[in-house]
Parts: structure tokens; sequence; C-alpha cells
């Protein structure tokens, strides 16, 4: 079905990359899990993703410095923010910052898809089944 | 019972934290009261939102997990609170039980496993549920084999986690251990080196004295009396081992050990607990920081003739229809060691299980039953020689399919047939099955292109899975024992009448309904995938059509589709063995479930209090009783802000508004009309009340027996008088607690109802009567038939009757309550009616027979 879109997948609980990733590879999509921000940082330093998923509160450098980064770096990259810290103000800030949702832990793996296929049609791909 | 007369002051005073003449105002009461049921309501929501993590489709962290039991916790305890102040500090316990609970929840965080079981030994057949933290996973599944009527499981029995941490504590290694494997985890010292270490610390130590004892003379019990004679097999059955196979042959299984030598081998079993591949396992899935325990399981030997595996898939081509089979001479050791040839059998899972292929092994040695030493030579006769014949070949088939469909994953099953052919299962755990099959493969997506969706992306996912089978459409009403195993059961609400089937559903499909309500709760308990919610799932499917449950995508297809019921078969478990999800259910293990049922019995009391949810149920009925204790001097109440209800019916009720019950004209008033109402449950229940059915006054027929019971206590027919007391209705805008003794039916009704179904629910209990004990009973009999032919799910005891619904819809809620307002005043004189078990049926027929005329008209004036 050609799309096989990257992801970049940062939260520094690994329950979520071990099963995002999965659910996500078998949409189709290539998907690279990380677990602390700057490994993550140093990824993107080399090459960008289509879409990144990132948790906001972590240990080092937080979500929001990694969102920064992101859409300077690749501005194409389209920004997913999940996180346990759902309040009105960091989710606007988000916002600000270029994320284009945001969603509050604990999630449904279909919230994730649902804005996964959300992104990808911001990208100008063909809807995902 | 005689009727409360007076007298009820000094109680009141007693009641009251304060002295004579300073009397908490009742405000304050109904104020306290009403937070408890606040507090109650947000604990068990939150408990119901943990339980919906259960299903698979949320991710969740640890973070959740500790702010949940924190958030619970602290809920429970403030309801705890309340009750002291409204009771004069008569409860004081439940903090001492609250105080306990937290602790071992805190504990569990912590990675501590908290089991609250003492005993060092288990005998297999005789391990109680849920004990699987007690005694390990594999011994804990024998356990549960060991009831179907249809396995023969060796006997034998286990050392559980008790007898573990006493030769840990015996020989002093708990820190030595921990300090060892902390190094381990911050990489300061190898996987190789800590296993060494600990394994040669746990080796030299010296098992406690009476565990010695115990565990040679459960020994001796189990096999028969002849122990020199007696042969047994020592096994790993450590917790945390989720039965994956990357588990196995990570810990040690001993055969063949003689008597003396249980002991020495126990030790031996201990250390493997701590082998270089299972530290690899623990730190690769991040299950370090659980603690770890190996609980032992000591079988007796059986005298096996030919042995080996069965796996209910081929692993490395699951999506073949076939079950493989290993089997060698004598013991199955060559056959899991996988040393020797071995014949193998390919097998059609489907009945009636065709030998679809054979290749018999050369066979030259074997591990003999009950011998001590090396491998045998096999005698040349029989070394190529297919060790197992076609009927048999079918009937493990069979056994294994049974044992898949008992555990709802593919399996790798360890058997034996003995000298006489009897077969046995010596283990079953899940079956790993190989990384390519367990993705959606290009071929899957393919063949699913060519079904029809009758459902796509409609509700919510309360447990992941795939189930197909024949759409069983159901309603409440419906006999659910003649729903077909094996059937997609779809039905409008969610709700808890359901439950009894879905045991034996393969999938279950609702048009409304929540994760968190209870009929989600048994479908995760039962692993049945169900999506609920869709809005249209008994209008898009159609009785008998075989259809396809995708609960993982959230898809319904039209035809049974092989591929994707086996992709669910290697996928299932997955989200089960993450350290998260074990400690979710270890959490809720010391939460959720509700042992205190019967608030008349002795045993209802704080200390009694397992759980939290428990607790909540503890301060609710002592809130609750405080309240009626209260209301049982209607003058006093009335002084202090009640209002009489006046109306035709022969029923003096006290109203108590805490806010939003009564329209405002009545505020000021000591009398008030029914019309005057504002709360919307007493409105329902009113209506049911008022209806003409409920006080017909015909002179009920009474048989000799009845009337002699009945004549030895005042008669009904004085009920009218303020003297009875007890009549209490506490009512807010959406709230309605309600005290009545009508005849001498003792009833409460507590509910919520309004716009949002996930507040809504309605409590109802009716005991005590005026006849004799079995006719109290025939009409509680009555009572529940009715009750849950209404989808009330009802508890019984004696003549008590609890039942309670919940999360329904307002319009639901509300004829329910309506139903129940009927219902009070059709119990009334029941119990001098009920002659004979016979009456039950006719009474039944009558009471259900009235609301379909009904039905229309309320419909017609419906909100």
């Amino acid at each position: 079905m050609g799309n096989n879109l990257s992801i970049c997948l940062l939260d520094d609980e690994p329950i979520v990359g071990d099963r995002l990733r999965p659910e996500l590879e078998n949409d189709g999509y290539e998907v690279e899990v990380f677990t602390d921000s700057a490994s993550a940082m140093r990824r993107v330093g080399e090459r960008c993703f289509d879409i990144v998923i990132t948790d906001l509160k972590m240990e080092g450098a937080d979500g929001m410095a990694f969102l920064e980064l992101v859409t300077e770096r690749c501005p194409a990259s389209q920004v997913l923010v999940i996180t346990g810290y759902a309040t009105i103000e960091t989710a606007r800030e988000a916002f600000v910052k270029g994320a284009y949702d945001f969603i509050a832990k604990p999630f449904r793996i279909s919230e994730i898809r649902e804005a996964v296929r959300k992104a990808r049609a911001k990208l100008g791909k063909k809807t995902v089944q | 019972m005689a009727p409360v007369k007076g007298g009820t002051r000094g109680f009141l005073r007693w009641l009251l934290p304060w002295g004579k003449g300073d009397e908490i105002p009742f405000s304050e009461i109904f104020g306290r009261f009403q937070s408890i049921l606040q507090k109650n309501t947000t604990a068990m929501e939150i408990i119901a939102d943990m339980g919906s993590k259960l299903g698979g489709e949320f991710i969740f962290d640890k973070k959740y997990l500790t702010d949940s039991v924190r958030q619970v916790g602290e809920a429970v305890r403030a309801g705890a609170y309340d009750l002291n102040f409204i009771t004069g500090n008569k409860h004081l316990e439940v903090y001492d039980v609250l105080e306990n609970l937290s602790m071992e929840l805190e504990m569990e965080l912590a990675g501590k496993i908290v089991v609250r079981e003492r005993h060092h030994i288990y005998r297999l057949d005789q391990i109680a549920e849920n004990l699987d933290d007690v005694v390990g996973l594999k011994a804990y599944n024998l356990s549960r084999l060991a009831r179907m009527p249809q396995v023969n499981v060796p006997p034998g029995f286990v050392v559980g986690i008790a007898g573990f941490r006493a030769y840990l504590a015996y020989n002093n290694l708990f820190e030595k251990i921990a300090g060892l494997l902390q190094e381990c985890a911050v990489g300061h010292r190898g996987q190789e080196s800590a296993s060494q270490a600990i394994r040669l610390a746990i080796l030299g130590g010296d098992i406690p004295p009476d565990l010695r004892r115990e565990i040679l003379s459960a020994a001796e019990a189990v096999c028969g009396g002849a122990p020199e004679r007696s042969y047994f097999s020592v096994r790993s059955s450590a917790l945390g081992e989720d039965g994956d196979l990357s588990f196995a042959g990570i810990h040690d299984t001993v055969l063949n050990v003689p008597f003396r030598e249980l002991l020495s081998n126990y030790k031996k079993v201990l250390a493997s607990l701590y082998s270089p591949a299972s530290l690899a396992y623990r730190l690769g899935k991040r299950l370090l920081p659980m603690e770890m325990a190996m609980p032992v399981l000591y079988q007796v030997m059986v005298d096996s003739r030919v042995a080996g595996v069965v796996y209910t898939l081929d692993p490395v081509d699951p999506l073949r229809q076939e079950c493989l089979i290993s089997a060698s001479w004598g013991l199955g050791s060559t056959v899991v060691e996988g040393a020797e040839a071995v014949d193998t059998y390919r097998v059609a899972r489907q009945a009636p299980h065709v030998l679809l292929e054979r290749r018999i092994g050369h066979k030259a040695s074997m591990l003999a039953p009950m011998a001590v030493g090396p491998l045998q030579e096999v005698a040349d006769a029989r070394r190529d020689q297919p060790c197992l014949g076609e009927a048999e070949v079918g009937e493990l088939t069979a056994l294994a399919l049974s044992l898949e469909r008992f555990f709802k994953r593919p399996l790798d099953i360890e058997w034996s047939l003995d000298q006489e052919g009897r077969l046995w299962v010596l283990q079953a755990r899940s079956l790993g099955a190989q990384k390519s099959g367990r993705a959606r493969s290009r071929e899957l997506k393919g063949r699913l292109a060519d079904h029809a969706v009758l459902l796509k992306d409609q509700g919510v996912i309360a447990y992941r899975g795939i189930g197909a089978g024949p759409v069983c459409l159901v309603d409440e009403g419906d006999d659910l024992s003649q729903v077909p195993v094996g059937a997609v059961l779809v039905a409008h609400y969610s709700s808890p009448w359901l439950a009894k089937a879905i045991p034996r559903a393969s999938a279950v499909l609702t048009d409304v309904g929540s994760t968190t309500g209870h009929m989600a709760t048994v479908a995760r308990e039962f692993r049945v995938p169900a999506i609920v919610d869709t809005g249209s799932a008994t209008k898009a499917l159609r009785p008998g059509q075989e259809v396809t449950v995708d609960a993982e995508r959230n898809v319904v297809y039209l035809g049974r589709i092989e591929e994707l019921l086996h992709h669910q078969l290697l996928e299932a478990a997955s989200f089960e063995t993450t350290y998260e999800f074990q400690l979710l259910r270890r959490l809720l293990r010391k939460i959720s479930p509700l042992t205190l049922t019967d608030p008349e019995s002795p045993e209802f009391s704080a200390r009694r209090c397992q759980t939290l949810h428990d607790v909540i149920r503890f301060v609710h009925e002592k809130a609750v009783q405080a309240l009626v204790e209260v209301g049982k001097s209607p003058w006093n109440i009335q002084r202090r802000g009640g209002k009489r209800l006046k109306s035709s019916l022969p029923l003096d009720l006290v109203i108590i508004d805490v806010g939003g019950g009564l329209e405002p004209e009545a505020l000021p008033k000591h009398q008030i009309t029914p019309d005057q109402i504002a709360s919307m449950p007493m409105l329902a229940l009113w209506e049911g009340l008022n209806s003409p059915d409920a006080w017909s006054t015909e002179p009920v027929p009474v048989d000799f027996k009845g009337l002699m019971a009945s004549l030895t206590r005042t008669r009904p027919a004085q009920l009218d008088g303020a003297d009875t007391g007890l009549n209490l209705a506490v009512v807010g805008s959406n709230y309605l607690n309600l005290s009545l003794r009508v005849g001498y039916h003792f009833t409460v009704v507590d509910a919520y109802l309004g716009p949002m179904p996930n507040y809504n629910y309605v409590y109802f209990r009716f005991m005590g009567g005026v006849t004799d004990i079995s006719r109290r009973s025939r009409r509680a009999a009555l009572l529940a038939t009715i009750l849950e032919e209404s989808s009330f799910k009802v508890e019984m005891n004696g003549d008590l009757v609890v039942a309670r619904i919940k999360k329904m819809s307002q319009e639901r809620t509300r004829e329910l309550l309506v139903l129940l307002g009927r219902l009070i005043g059709f119990a009334r004189q029941l119990d001098v009616l009920m002659k004979d078990d016979a009456a039950i049926e006719v009474y039944f027929s009558q009471f259900m027979a009235q609301p379909k005329e009904r039905q229309g008209e309320n419909l017609g004036h419906g909100e």
C-alpha cells in the first residue's frame, strides 16, 4: 500500500514504546522508539521523521525542548504530544510550538491510530486502512 | 419485631458525638451522608477505570497506577471520616483496616509481592482461587486443570512463596541477593557473575527444620504411603513466570527424584531462579523491579510408557490448521531436550483430528520412569516403531484443544501415557509463536478485503481480541441458557444480566454501555472480546449470521475469518505479560473484589474488609443504618426540618430535602403534597407506588397458617399511624434514599437518576415479613425472579433480597424505579399468599403481566 511513513516515538516509560511499536508497525509504518530525550535528539540531528510522537515530561531535556528542536530541524514533521500531565496550559504551549494534536495518558491505542491518520492526511498521503 | 415506639431519643443521643441537647443538626448529618455517597461514587469510578485498563486497549504507565491508587485511597478514607463523624466515632477500626490496605498497596507499587497466605505447603488439588501469587502460575494452572473432569494431573504439592521466603530468611540471604541484583541492574556486575554468586549462596544454605518436616510429610501423603518406592518430579513454578515460551527451560525441572533426594532438589530448583538466562530475561522484560520468588512443585512420577509434547499450533507456520505432537518412549525428557530423534505427528485441528503426517524417529535411547541413572537403550524392535497409534493421536489432540479453549491461547503441553493407557497432563504453558507469524501479514490484509464489513469504528473496545461465531441476538427476559457455546452475543444493553452468558460466548457486542460496566468486567475476566456502545449492533447483525468480531481494530466482518482467529491466538497474551499490566492486576486484587456481601451477617465488620471495595461497602451500609436509626423518630425529624408527605396512600412518609429535591414553594412548609416533589428518582418511585395495582385493597384470602402467623403481630391495617416510624426519604434533585416499612417489610432504596448514565444507579434491599420463614423465603424468591428478569443484579440470602443496577440510561433507570415502586406495594401482602412454591410462578406472571399494559402509557409521558 506504500504507506512507509516514518515515525519517531519518544517516551521515558518503556511500556509506551513496547506497546505502540507493534501496533504502528502492523499498520505499515517504520517506527523508531526512544526512551531518553538525548538519544532521540541525536537521531533527529541525523534524520527527519514524517511523524513524531513525544511525551512532554521526562528526565533531562523535556518533550517541549524536543518539540522545539523537531519543528526547527524538520519543519515538515507532524508532532503529536502525549503526556500524563495534561493541563490546558501545557496543551496550549505545545500547540503554539507546532504540535498538531495532544493526547492525555492513559490513552487508547485507537486514539493514537486516529491521530496518526490525521497526521498522514496533513502530510497529503492517502488515508491508511 | 415490634414496632418501635418512643425511646429513640436516648438512642439518638448515643448516636451523636455531642452530649444531651447538643445534637448535630440534620442538615449536617445528611450533608455528611451525601458526602459519603459522593466519595464512594468517586472511589468506585476510579476502581472501574482501573478495571477497564485490563482490557488491553489502553496504554498506561506506572504513574497512572500510582496516582489511581492514591486517589482511590483518599476517597475511601474521606468517606470513613464522614462515617465516624455521623456515628460518633463508632467505627474507628476502619482506619486501621485502611492503613493496612494502603501499606500493602504501597508495597506492591514498590515491587514487593504481598500475599496474606502464610502456609508453606499447598496440595495441588486444594489450591484455592486467586492463589497464583502464592504457588506460581505453573502450579496454579495445573491445579485448575486438575479440576476438569477429563484431565488427569499427577498428584502433588507446592512449596509456596512463604516457604521460599522462610528459606531465604533462615539463611540470611535477603540482603545479599538484593545487593547482588542491584549491582547487576546498574551494570556494576555481569549477569553471569551475579547469577553464580547468588546460586552458590542458595545451594550452600540449609532448609529450615519445620519446612523440611512439612515437605517430607506432604510427599508421604501424596505418594500413598510408599515413599521408598516413589519417585517425584520437582519443578519450578516461579512468580512472574508468565507461561511465555521464552521462560521455558530457564528454571530447572528435575525428574525421577527418589524420596531421599527431595530436599536437596528443593535447593537446586530454588537456585535456578537466578540462572543467567533468568536474570537476562528479567532484565530484558524490565521485570527486575518486581520481587523474584520461587514456589516449587512436587509431583508423583507417572509410570510413563510414552511421553512428549503437543503444540496446539505449528509455531513456525501458525496459520496452518494443525497441531504438532512429538513423542518418545519412556519419559518425555528426550523430547523436551531435543537431543534425540523422536516421532512427530501432524494432526488436523478440526475434529475428527485426522492424522496428516507422521515421521517416525529412530529412538535409540530413552529415560525410563521410576529409575535412577542415565538414559537407557531402547530395545531394537521398538526403535523404529511408532510410539502412538492413530486413536491415541486423536485423543491427545482433542484433549490439547480442550485445554486451549480453557486458557484461550495456543499451548505447549507436556503429556504422558502410562502403562495402562491413561493420558496425563504434566504441564501446560502458552505457546510463543514466531515473530513473523505475529504481524498482520499482507495476505491477511488481502483476505480481510474479501469480507464485507458490517460495523466499523463504532463503539469502544472493552476487551481486545478476536472472536467468531453465529450471531445470537438476546433481549432482556430471554433464556440465556439457550445461548449456544461459541456464539457472538449481541444485545442492546450492556446489562449485568448478560454476564451469565459471557463465558460461553466467543465475542460480545452491545448497542449501549460502557467499558467500566459490570458486563465489561466479566468479559475481561473470561477474556471474551467485547465492543460496547456500538449504537447499532442489534440492527446491523442478523440472528444466525456467521461473523468475525475484530476487537483489536474495532471491525465486525461478515463470515468466519480463520486467518484472523489464528492471528488472535498468537497475539492474545502479548499485553498481559508487561510489568505494568501485571502490577495493575495485583493492585486490583486488593482493591476491587467485593467479599463483604451480607450486611446482616456477623461477619459484616470493618475487620473483615479485605479490599478497598469492602471498605466502601461497609461505610455505605453503616451510613445508611445510621440514617435509618436517626429516622426512627419522625417527630424528631420533623421538628428539625423534615416534611410530612400528605397523600391518598396509607403511607406515612417524612421527607428530608438535601438540595433540589422539593419544589421551592414547599420549602417553608411542614406538610407537602406529592406534586411538590422535584427529585427525579423520588418522582419515578412515587409513580410506581401510586399505580393502581400496587395498593389494591381487595381482601387478601388468608389461609389458616398464614393467618395464625400474621395474627401474632399487629395487622397491616394499623400502618397509617405515625407510630410505625422508619418511613423516611432523603431526597436531592437526582438523589433518593428511602427507608420504608410497609407491612412488615423493611425496604431500602438508594438511587441516583440523571442524564449521565455513568452516575445512575439503583440499590434495593428488602427483608422481613409477617409470616413464617418459608413463606418469606418464597416471597424473596419471587422478588428476586422479578428483579432479575428486569435486569437487576440480585443477591439473595434467606428472606433478604438485595438488587442493584448501575450505569443505565436515564429512561431505563427511571423505568426500573417505577417498577420498584410497584413492587414495594405489590409485595406488601405477598408472604401471606405464598402458600407453596407454585405460588412463585403464579404471582410472577401476574406482576410481569401488569406493566405491559402500562408501558405504552409510560413512554407516552416519558421525560
